[in-house]
């Protein structure tokens, strides 16, 4: 089994090199060009009302709110539907030059990325059962609870259950979390306040309760993802503060959420 | 070269406790499914066109439907039936065994249907029944000829139990999707989660072959 | 002993058999002559319901194999059957294939079947390949075992079926050899054989059949040598 053993770390690391080889030889192109040619801009169009796939083209906040900040930026953009996983493959690769997709921002993912100014404030709610004892997110503590993986639910979720808690259950999206809260399997999903807002709308005869605690949950935000050391970043941070200040992204917020974002938050 | 050993070992203890259970889902499934498969396999056999249909109709289902919609079908509406509640591990072990069952169930009836019809005949032309001619005439033989493509199965199976992911069951690819979600690095869980995936397969491949060997006679 | 009246076989539209009656008494040896397709290892075959009757009746020992409430397992028991394929069982041993049927079917314990076993193993000259395979067995001894592997049971009737049509030309003799001792010893057989040799030295009744029907029996000297059907007489022309 010995000889096995070396094979294998000897297949890993080909596999690795081989992996962050491309990124080598295509890395040329993005970044440090100062052509101002089209950027190449990669999200996972899973996620509405960020990002989705309307009838094969990619709508959502994010898009029309990259738009404007490119806009602003100097910069002409090309938004591609890579998916989850190929994303970050794409951006730590080079051959992407940023990402926007809802992507939280936080300390581990800063090791291996850049991240651009706060954009968006995501708000946490918890959905119960009707007639639940959870009537907060203190409550929650001892309790089973489903997030998606990844998601601003699950660092909030985590900040109070531990990290990765037996309790805590990280499913592929916000729909399958419902789905598990509705078979019996936990006590508590937490997501987005826009995710489950729509469920609820959609699902009015479900007999399921929203709370929202803003107190409780740390603030998370959504940022632009760049690869580490990226020059378009201060381009972008600049262009990003213009439009929360001129107006405009109120103008996308409300479009999109009906409601007035308070933008002093973001620029804490 | 950008590869962080370091945050795979911050998931060693995760990654450990994900193998334990992906090694315990694949052993249960895999004995589960086998005498499934068997009993499947058997009542497809049966000469009453009547009583093999539904024995028929369920290869059909469980190898004609993506695993993927299994497993979701078997987690959130066939266990709450029973249990109550969701339960992923249960829910992980009965797709997995129904699923397998269904391949299974075809590798036993070409097994039984490659031994000779004499065999059978002069089993039977000795005074025993069915019963007895198929368990130690015709089974032990058959058995022989179906090790590499159980083999294949089983080896199927141990990777198709990643999907238990999907449905939270804290296995090896869910360890490493948590790992992915709080870095946003795709290599460090993923490779790592093959490499671990390659050895289960490698060892159960080691073993069948063992197995194989000693089977073989004469 | 065997009493078989207005047998017929049919596969599918195909009628195989097509009236068969015959009586076989205790210790007699009937040879089964003819032409292939003639029907002779059907008609063998339902003697003990290996293929199942369509129409008519078997009787063994006054039981008939017609009837569905026959316990089948019970007559197989005491009916031996020899087949042309040999069919010995190739993932055990010579003496595990000889004592599987005795214990399992019998109960006879573990002990006793494997002395048994190698006392027919004696009987039929192999006694040495009792812990040998089956594969690698010449084709002679391979019907050998077979033959002892049916007499474990302790049959009172013999089926042999074409047992030498497989085997090398050096080879029939010895196989015929341990036939012509167990006809000997008194033992009621029933043989479909193309060795005109042994019918004749043997047989005490010969059968020829064709196209599904017995178109003549007789003693062994009187239908070799004197023929009264026309289909006999070609048969024997032909092979003789």
């Amino acid at each position: 089994m010995k000889s096995y053993k070396i094979l294998f770390i000897v297949f890993a690391l080909v596999l690795i090199v081989s992996a962050c080889g491309t990124s080598k030889t295509t890395s040329g192109g993005g970044e440090g060009s100062q052509d101002k040619k089209t950027l190449k801009v990669v999200t996972n169009a899973e996620y509405a009302p960020f990002e989705y796939m309307d009838k094969g083209n990619i709508k959502g906040f994010d898009l029309d709110f990259i738009k404007v900040v490119a806009k602003e930026a100097g910069y002409q953009i090309n938004v591609v539907n890579t998916g989850w996983d190929p994303l970050f493959v794409e951006i730590k690769g080079k051959t992407a030059d940023f990402g926007i997709s809802a992507i939280t921002i936080n300390d581990e993912r800063k090791q291996t990325y850049d991240f651009s100014t706060p954009y968006f404030l995501s708000t946490n709610e918890i959905l119960v059962p009707d007639g639940s004892t959870i009537k907060g997110a203190a409550d929650l503590k001892g309790k089973k609870v489903a997030v998606q993986n990844g998601t601003t639910g699950q660092e909030a979720v985590e900040t109070i259950l531990g990290k990765n808690s037996p309790d805590l259950k990280k499913f592929e999206s916000t729909n399958l979390a419902i789905m598990e809260l509705k078979g019996g399997g936990v006590d508590a999903v937490v997501a987005d306040n826009t995710v489950v807002e729509e469920y609820v709308k959609n699902n009015p005869n479900e007999k399921v309760v929203l709370i929202k605690d803003d107190a409780a949950f740390e603030k998370e935000f959504y940022g632009l993802m760049f690869p580490k050391g990226s020059k378009l970043k201060a381009d972008f941070d600049k262009a990003i503060k213009t439009v929360l200040e001129n107006g405009e992204y109120a103008k996308i917020y409300q479009q999109w959420f009906k409601a007035a974002p308070d933008v002093s938050l973001l620029s804490e | 070269m950008d590869f962080r050993f370091d945050l795979i070992s911050e998931y060693s203890s995760f990654f450990l406790k994900g193998t334990m259970l992906t090694i315990g889902l694949s052993i249960a499934s895999i004995l589960f499914g086998t005498i499934l498969g068997l009993l499947i396999g058997l009542g497809k056999m049966m000469k009453n066109n009547f009583l093999a249909q539904p024995f028929a109709w369920y290869i059909v289902f469980f190898r004609g439907t993506p695993f993927l919609v299994q497993i979701l079908l078997i987690h959130f509406a066939v266990v709450p039936l029973f249990l109550g509640k969701t339960n992923a591990i249960v829910a992980a072990i009965l797709a997995l065994s129904f699923c397998s069952a269904a391949y299974i169930a075809e590798i036993f009836r070409a097994g039984i249907q490659s031994i000779d019809r004499g065999q059978m005949e002069a089993a039977r032309s000795l005074g025993m029944n069915h019963l007895q001619a198929m368990r130690y005439v015709i089974l032990p033989q058959a058995f022989k000829r179906m090790i590499p493509p159980l083999g294949n199965e089983f080896i199927v199976l141990i990777k198709d139990s990643s999907l238990a992911a999907l449905i939270a069951a804290p296995e090896l690819m869910y360890w490493g999707r948590a790992m992915q979600g709080q870095y946003f690095r795709v290599w460090e869980p993923y490779l790592t989660a093959a490499v671990i995936y390659l050895l289960l397969t490698l060892s159960l491949s080691f073993l069948l072959t063992k197995l194989e060997r000693r089977l073989a006679t004469g | 002993m065997i009493k078989v009246r207005n047998l017929k076989k049919s596969f599918g539209h195909h009628e195989v058999l097509k009236n068969i009656n015959v009586s076989v008494q205790p210790q007699e040896v009937v040879v089964v002559i003819g032409p292939s397709g003639s029907g002779k290892s059907t008609f063998l075959r339902c003697i003990n319901l290996l293929e199942t009757i369509s129409d008519g009746h078997v009787y063994i020992e006054g039981i008939d194999l017609a009837d569905k409430k026959t316990d089948i397992n019970k007559v197989r028991t005491e009916v031996g059957m020899v087949f042309q394929q040999f069919n010995l069982f190739p993932h055990k041993t010579v003496i595990e294939n000889i004592m599987l049927s005795p214990m399992k079917v019998r109960k006879v314990a573990a002990e006793q079947a494997r002395e048994k076993g190698l006392a027919l193993l004696r009987k039929v000259g192999l006694e040495d390949k009792a812990d040998a395979y089956p594969d690698s067995l010449s084709g002679g001894q391979k019907q050998r075992v077979a033959i002892a592997r049916a007499l474990a049971m302790e049959p009172k009737i013999m089926l042999f079926d074409e047992p030498t049509s497989a085997l090398d030309p050096e080879m029939v003799g010895e196989v015929l050899e341990v036939m012509k001792q167990l006809a000997k010893e008194g033992m009621t057989m029933v043989v479909v054989t193309h060795e005109m040799g042994f019918a004749r030295e043997v047989g005490d009744r010969v059968i020829f059949m064709d196209g599904g029907f017995i178109v003549e029996e007789n003693v062994p000297s009187e239908l070799f040598e004197n023929p009264k059907e026309e289909r006999t007489i070609s048969f024997l022309s032909k092979v003789l």
